[in-house]
């Protein structure tokens, strides 16, 4: 029943994709909102760059190197992030999420595939930039490893599961809890820190490296990006992959799992 | 009254507001040319009206959605820049929104709040005071009256998320008057309320509009709410008015029918209906007769002849219909408005 | 009328006082928040100065001091700028700013004060923690001058903060769809944690001059070095009050916008 139900949504999908870009064109004013409030890697590079050419290379990152992982943190980042957390969150508060819950195709489902339909415009934003930097930070920067290139490609499908499987929970938790954008926001904090959005993660001392492989926040940002640049053999990869498969599960089963408990709550108490 | 008023206490002289909207097709292709260019067009909202309100009047504002009602009574209140023409509120010109302008008037939309969600309705009203300056004694003896026509009592004691939408409503209306404005503007103020409260603000409006001598203008769906408030109406249709005068007139040019209702003691074969007069519709033992005003005495009286009759009544048609009669013609005189305001 | 407007302000800060009384669980979600995100604004220097002694001729210490201007600063953003910025964009969204604009004051003083988040004060607490830290650390303290100079720069920063914020609430006006702004606000804002001479180039101009994100934090984090000369405190005084007349004229278009072409 619930493999009809993703069919059914891959079915619905195209128009769903026309909605996402008709919507995105509309309201491209927020759209360029949006897209600056994702400006922070460049920060980064800016600064991480300055670092370097300041006092010489800086655990392995050369000036340019910064450049490279910034840029394709960029990237990396414009195709993958989700905001579902806060659609979910006002839904539930002001009831709208009934409506949802009436439709044949799972909720969660439906949130993806909106969510989804956001990307070709942001593709077509990151694209530019992708390009710029090959350019710019030069070509031995970007990995020539073909198999490495379908790796990061996977990965980088991997990283969108799970940043949606997360904030789809931490959505979810609007079903029981008043601040599940205060537990939103946390989750940010962890992110920017452990996942390489501020610092690339081989930068922290090496006693919390293990640490940082095995948690979520990696997968979701460090793991395509170092595989994007070069850093990253083709067996570590695949170390990388498996962890991030893991975590995918995991997270999506926590998910479907808040989600069912939630409504269920929710169809009981009434909104 | 304020003896400061002047003869009228709203004027309006070929009053506009034209607006630009983007307009856009359907579709991917659509959406992605508007990108490089999107096509303009003018939305005539308010086109070139006219009227004048004496101090105390009571007015109603009846048209169909779209019809330019709310955008008036916004340019009146001074949200909206009118594109020309002449307007005058209470002596002021309404747009400038001065200070002294504000205090006169008030404006109560029924589907917008402004009582402060999470605190008690006072909370909102010491908060009015404090902007509207307010001296003290008369806040008080303001708010006093107001409790007691309103009948808030320990209602505005209660967080204002706690209260029914009706109690909210009379709430409202209390936080707009404190300043004891001259000149009110109420946009649908009954809308989804239930009929005995309709009925209470009905009567406070009435009874403020009484013991103030302040001016009243009503946009409601309601008719109930307009025949029973406003002996005065204006009609607006696309931005020009197509009626000015009192209610009872204007029913009578547009439907100079009475309605004749009756129920048969009796049954009555339907073929005998035709030999008194224009037969509106008939149904088991009820019938409606139409007349016209002249012929209607007369009706009547044959009606009560010749019929087992168990009841009859003379009504007015409903006014309902008659607006609906009004509006249809409208638009058969001017074909479909392009694109239209929503 | 100065007299006026601070009974109107007393009158919103009793109202926001009471409004955050009901919500005083925030009050411990806030403050954890607050310490949590000062442990991660530190990390990504932390990890700079693990590996390096100066930067851009910053010690750790002295960035620190840049930190807690910073994390000060996002107190009174998150406190009260943001409350409200959030509040008219409510407001633009619903249709009720009309009640605003109906009432006998100035509409931009009452969507200015129109709500306070108390609790996120907090912030602040943890941003001179932060100072006080640093300063232990430079086994020094600031001179009265130098403190002296640091708040009136401080108040620069409140102002200009402020004006950056009208001029980004304005913006709501044009795009009604801007749920986002705060984040955006947010985002930009989070740059000015790095003192201003770490950036090169292009970078530097922009948060110098179009976003000075400089006079918010790296000038009163000199100032309370003794390193700030007096051209560049007058160069902050002046550009403030630029932004602020801008901001205010930015403000009245909008609102003449939004009152010419609404419907």
């Amino acid at each position: 029943m619930r493999g009809a139900g993703v069919a059914r949504a891959l079915r619905a999908f195209p128009s769903l994709l026309r909605v996402g870009v008709a919507e995105a064109v509309a309201y491209r004013a927020e759209f360029v909102v949006w897209l600056l409030t994702t400006t922070m890697p460049l920060i980064m590079l800016a600064l991480w760059g300055e670092v370097a050419r300041e006092g010489g290379p800086l655990g392995g990152f050369s000036g340019a190197d910064f450049t490279a992982y910034f840029l394709a943190a960029f990237v990396v980042r414009q195709l993958t992030g989700v905001w579902v957390a806060w659609d979910m969150n006002r839904e539930i508060r002001e009831g709208l999420i009934s409506m949802r819950l009436l439709r044949p195709i799972h909720p969660l489902v439906a949130y993806a595939a909106e969510n989804l339909a956001v990307l070709p415009m942001r593709l077509l934003l990151s694209l530019p930039v992708a390009l710029a930097a090959l350019f710019i930070a030069g070509r031995d920067h970007v990995t020539h490893d073909p198999a490495l290139l379908g790796l990061f490609c996977l990965s980088t499908a991997g990283a969108w599961l799970l940043g949606f499987g997360l904030m789809a929970t931490i959505g979810a938790l609007a079903f029981f809890i008043e601040s599940s954008l205060a537990v939103a926001d946390l989750w940010f904090g962890l992110f920017f820190v452990c996942s390489g959005y501020f610092v690339p993660l081989s930068l922290f001392p090496a006693w919390l490296r293990p640490t940082l492989d095995l948690l979520p926040f990696r997968a979701m940002l460090g793991l395509p990006v170092e595989l994007l640049i070069g850093r990253l053999g083709r067996a570590e990869a695949l170390h990388g992959l498996a962890i991030e498969l893991f975590w995918i599960l995991a997270c999506w089963a926590l998910a479907l799992f808040v989600f069912g408990a939630g409504a269920r709550r929710y169809s009981a108490y009434g909104a | 009254m304020p003896a400061a008023f002047s003869a009228a206490s709203i004027e309006v002289r070929e009053l506009r507001k034209h607006y630009q909207v983007h307009r856009r097709s359907a579709g991917l292709w659509a959406a992605l040319r508007s990108v490089a260019r999107r096509p303009r067009e003018t939305v005539r909202a308010v086109d070139g009206i006219s009227f004048s309100i004496a101090p105390g009047e009571r007015v109603g504002f009846l048209g169909p959605n779209g019809a330019g009602k709310t955008t008036t009574l916004k340019l009146l209140a001074g949200l909206l820049y009118p594109s020309s023409g002449r307007l005058r509120v209470a002596g002021f010109e309404p747009f400038r929104r001065e200070a002294e302008f504000l205090r006169k008037i008030t404006l109560v939309m029924g589907q917008k709040q402004q009582l402060l969600w999470d605190l008690p309705p006072l909370e909102t009203f010491e908060l009015n005071r404090a902007l509207y300056e307010i001296p003290r004694r008369q806040y008080d003896e303001t708010l006093g009256e107001l409790t007691e026509l309103l009948d808030l009592g320990r209602i505005a004691r209660s967080p204002t998320r706690q209260l029914s939408l009706g109690e909210r409503m009379k709430c409202e209306l209390c936080a707009a008057l404190l300043h004891r404005p001259e000149v009110l503007f109420l946009d649908e103020p009954t809308i989804g309320l239930d009929v005995s409260m309709q009925l209470s603000l009905r009567r406070f409006v009435r009874a403020y509009n009484e013991r103030f001598g302040a001016t009243v203008l009503l946009t409601s769906h309601y008719m109930d709410d307009v025949l029973a408030l406003c002996p005065r109406v204006v009609v607006i249709d696309r931005g020009t008015i197509r009626y000015d005068g009192d209610l009872g007139s204007l029913v009578r040019t547009l439907r100079p029918e009475k309605l004749v209702s009756v129920r048969f003691s009796a049954p009555v074969p339907p073929a005998e209906f035709g030999r008194f007069g224009k037969l509106q519709n008939a149904e088991g033992d009820r019938a409606v007769f139409l007349f016209p005003q002249d012929a209607l005495q007369a009706g009547v009286a044959r009606i009560l002849a010749e019929l087992p009759l168990a009841d009859l009544s003379i009504e007015d048609p409903p006014l309902e219909e008659v607006m609906r009669e009004l509006f249809a013609a409208s638009a058969r005189d001017e074909g479909p408005a392009p694109g239209g305001a929503p | 009328m100065a007299r006026r407007y601070l009974r109107l302000l007393g009158a919103q800060l009793r109202i926001a006082g009471l409004v955050s009384l009901q919500y005083r669980a925030d009050f411990f979600t806030d403050g954890l928040l607050s310490l949590f995100w000062l442990g991660v604004n530190v990390a990504p220097l932390a990890v700079v100065y693990g590996r390096r002694e100066t930067l851009a001729g910053w010690s750790f210490p002295e960035a620190l001091i840049v930190i807690g201007w910073f994390t000060w600063l996002k107190g009174i953003l998150d406190g009260a700028v943001n409350p409200c910025l959030t509040a008219i964009v409510e407001h633009i969204r619903k249709g009720t700013l009309d009640f605003v604009l109906l009432k006998p004051a100035d509409a931009q003083f009452l969507v200015s004060t129109a709500k306070f988040a108390p609790w996120r004060g907090v912030d602040s607490v943890g941003g001179l923690l932060l100072l006080a830290f640093a300063f232990v650390r430079l086994q020094r303290w600031p001179t009265p001058g130098a403190v002296l100079a640091a708040l009136l720069l401080l108040c620069t920063a409140v102002a200009l903060l402020y004006s950056l914020w009208l001029i980004a609430i304005s913006v709501a006006f044009w795009v009604v769809r801007l749920d986002n702004l705060a984040f955006l606000f947010g985002s930009v804002f989070d740059a000015a944690r790095w003192p201003v001479s770490v950036f090169r180039g292009a970078w530097r101009f922009l948060f110098t001059f179009v976003i000075p994100l400089a006079i918010l934090t790296t000038y009163p984090s000199l100032a309370l070095l003794g390193r700030l000369d007096a051209r560049t405190g007058l160069f902050a005084v002046l550009g403030t009050l630029a932004f602020f007349v801008l901001a205010r004229q930015i403000w009245r278009r909008a609102i003449l916008h939004y009152s010419s072409a609404s419907s």
